[in-house]
């Protein structure tokens, strides 16, 4: 099993500014990340992504 | 001590169920307003993605489009424009309520090509190679077995199928209070 052409369409840092937007995470959430990690991290905590591939056109059974 | 599948998924349920609207500042972020245009409030107002697959997935009249996650619907319905009435959007999500929405927002835009299907990602209720395109936006981190997403992914995507994921990438280390962290599974 496998894909190709695998690209990596958008690479942007993610950090507890962006987590304010949604409200899946609460302010005591967000205060303990505030608080646990280290203040260099707090602009990008982790990266959001956006990956394309492709199935082969001859794709071997999974 | 790690939480157990069976709590996570149980956790991804009760918060997705449970989540308010924080108006349009996700969708704002990641859509523009030409893509926001004629979509529910409702829909709009929950895009609760990190990123813009649907830009990227290249989507063509007459294709079937299977949206990994949809919850209330804006990735669903915009596949669903881009793939017409010859085409099909088909919606998997695994949290009752935002398969109402998702259908209700679809049924909103009077939109027959839209299929919202309740299941997990791991087992997709989807035939062998009987898709197009495959989008996600901000899912496939909730699951614990990513590889077995991708073993699916494979499995139901037509030979020469593609799929565009927008999701999460931790930066480097974790501390293990955060990893093991409910919100840090369910968000």
């Amino acid at each position: 099993m496998g894909f190709e052409e695998i690209v990596a369409v958008e690479w942007k840092s993610f950090g507890l500014g962006d987590l304010t937007r949604y409200p899946l995470f609460t302010k005591e959430f967000l205060a303990f990340l505030k608080k646990i990690m280290p203040p260099h991290r707090h602009e990008e905590l982790v990266f959001s992504i956006v990956v394309t591939a492709r199935k082969p056109r001859e794709a071997a059974a999974a | 001590m790690s939480l157990t599948e069976t709590e996570i998924k149980e956790s991804i349920i009760d918060t997705y169920t449970k989540v308010a609207s924080n108006g349009r500042l996700v969708a704002e972020r990641f859509y523009s307003p030409e893509e926001l245009q004629g979509l529910p409030t409702s829909a709009v107002e929950l895009a609760l993605g990190v990123g813009n697959p649907v830009r990227h997935a290249g989507l063509r009249p007459g294709e079937v489009a299977l949206d990994l996650g949809s919850g209330a619907g804006i990735d669903t319905l915009q596949a669903a424009r881009k793939v017409g009435p010859s085409g099909k959007a088909i919606g998997l999500d695994m949290t009752p309520e935002m398969i109402r929405r998702a259908r209700a927002n679809a049924q909103a835009m009077g939109l027959a090509n839209v299929e919202i299907l309740e299941g997990p990602m791991e087992a997709m209720p989807i035939p062998d190679a009987s898709v197009d395109a495959i989008i996600s936006n901000g899912v496939i981190n909730l699951t614990m077995r990513k590889s077995q997403v991708f073993r699916e992914i494979h499995r139901v995507l037509k030979p020469g199928g593609r799929f565009c994921v927008a999701d999460m990438l931790i930066n480097g280390e974790l501390p293990d209070e955060v990893l093991n962290h409910p919100t840090a599974w369910t968000g």
